[in-house]
């Protein structure tokens, strides 16, 4: 297994949010975790690379527990994509993505801005990578976002709503990337209720609810014959409006 | 006649400026260094550290200038000897530190928690997000702020006439001693000087400031 969560417990004062949460990711896969806002969700993934450290429970990444001591050798496996993209304001584009190999992976100056400009053009940012993350778009930030993440080489990106600070039109560029990851053999887990890449992408939903996971399976499974009634309901929201 | 007195005290009037300098531009670096290790600690430091800076800040901004001077030109070299010029670099640096501490220390957080957030993300250590992630971010912003520091440290340096450094404002005294008189004119000239320094010096970090400013950060615009 690349990724293995075990029993995470989170609290923030009286407030249990999560309620021991367990899966398994194999190296390749893509999950989307869904569910309602205050169930978890984005705790847990931040528990996974510790940006939370949980208060129970435990993190495997490539066979390896994560721990206080190895929180940043381990953090390089594992990438963070955030929803309000936080790209580092004072470097240009190309330099928020060289910055990761320079400083942490042992790269020369030319080696890591060559590795940046690939990692660009792959996202398809190339003709902006001078420009200030200021002068982005949104939807071109969370690309740069994910460039910066993929210059790391990872072995896992976490995907904390990447898509829910962008307008509906902006939405698309950054969706077709992450398909188009998730077709490339990137192991993804991806906290969003993007039902575009969730059907697309995703090989096994995660629907989460009140800090525990209530039902997984196949997007086909979890979207066509959801086994619990709160699932059902959900998901008829989040495709149908809130009407529905 | 007042001069020619003017034109032939005039080499001991620069070389009073250039002490006032050599002055500002100690007491400014030892406040930079100090203040920026400072404020890193009170903005990220254990509760321990904190204390102790805080301690430090509020005690040396409390102090009138004057009153440090004397105490370590006559307190300090008691125990340790220096000369004057030290006593005056130390007693207004360690001020200038206390008070360059709360220019960074909010610069420091008005940097968004989302860049030590993404630092720290992909896998750098605390040390390493601070110096490459937040200090150019702060430091951009603190220029603005610091330009204040530096006018009133320029003028702060008169003060160290008082436990007799030779600089600026005692050369003038001197001069004023040795033609007997000329007061309005030599001190009119001394104040001429600071004030030619001080506004050169603001527009040069003006300068600075617009150089280094990042697009959708501008401080100031055209507007």
């Amino acid at each position: 297994m690349l990724l293995r969560v075990e029993n995470i417990h989170k609290s923030y004062g009286a407030a249990e949010i999560l309620k021991g949460v367990s899966f398994d990711m194999a190296p390749g896969q893509s999950k989307v975790i869904m569910g309602p806002s205050g169930t978890g969700k984005s705790t847990l993934l931040r528990c996974i690379n510790h940006l939370t450290p949980p208060d129970k429970g435990r993190i495997f990444v490539d066979g390896e527990e994560l721990t206080a001591k190895n929180l940043n050798t381990m953090r390089q496996k594992v990438a963070f994509v955030f929803q309000d993209f936080n790209l580092f304001t004072h470097l240009r584009t190309v330099e928020n993505v060289a910055i990761g190999p320079r400083k942490l992976r042992g790269f020369g100056k030319k080696a890591a801005l060559d590795l940046a400009y690939k990692e660009l053009e792959r996202v398809g940012l190339s003709d902006r990578a001078d420009a200030y993350p200021a002068e982005l778009s949104g939807g071109q930030q969370q690309r740069a976002s994910i460039a910066r993440a993929l210059a790391m080489e990872p072995k896992l990106i976490l995907f904390d709503e990447p898509t829910s600070a962008l307008d509906p039109e902006l939405t698309g560029e950054v969706v077709s990337v992450m398909n188009k990851l998730a077709s490339e053999g990137m192991t993804m887990l991806v906290v969003s209720h993007e039902i575009g890449f969730a059907r697309k992408a995703a090989d096994e939903i995660i629907f989460m609810e009140g800090g525990k996971i209530i039902e997984q399976g196949p997007p086909s499974q979890i979207f066509n014959a959801p086994q619990q009634d709160r699932t059902r309901a959900f998901l008829n929201v989040i495709e149908h409006g809130d009407d529905a | 006649m007042i001069f020619e007195t003017l034109l032939s005290q005039m080499p001991y009037l620069v070389h009073g400026l250039t002490v006032a300098i050599g002055l500002l531009v100690c007491l400014l670096s030892l406040g930079l260094a100090l203040g920026l290790v400072l404020a890193i600690l009170e903005v990220y430091g254990h509760w321990t550290l904190r204390l102790v800076c805080v301690l430090f800040e509020r005690v040396f901004r409390g102090i009138p200038a004057i009153v440090l001077l004397l105490l370590f030109y006559y307190g300090v070299t008691d125990y340790i000897e220096m000369g004057s010029f030290t006593a005056a670099v130390l007693a207004l640096g360690l001020r200038s530190a206390a008070y360059q501490s709360q220019i960074f220390r909010g610069a420091f957080l008005s940097v968004p928690n989302g860049q030590m957030m993404a630092a720290r993300a992909m896998g750098m250590n605390k040390l390493q997000a601070i110096r490459d992630i937040i200090i150019p971010q702060a430091l951009r912003m603190s220029i603005g702020p610091w330009t204040n520091e530096f006018s009133s440290e320029l003028k702060a340096t008169s003060l160290a006439y008082v436990i007799g450094v030779v600089e600026l404002t005692r050369q003038a005294k001197y001069i004023i001693s040795n033609t007997q008189g000329n007061i309005l004119v030599v001190f009119g000239v001394v104040a001429l000087m600071y004030f030619v320094v001080n506004r050169a010096g603001n527009w040069a970090l003006y300068r600075l400031e617009n150089r280094l400013s990042l697009p959708g950060f501008e401080h100031r615009g055209d507007a």
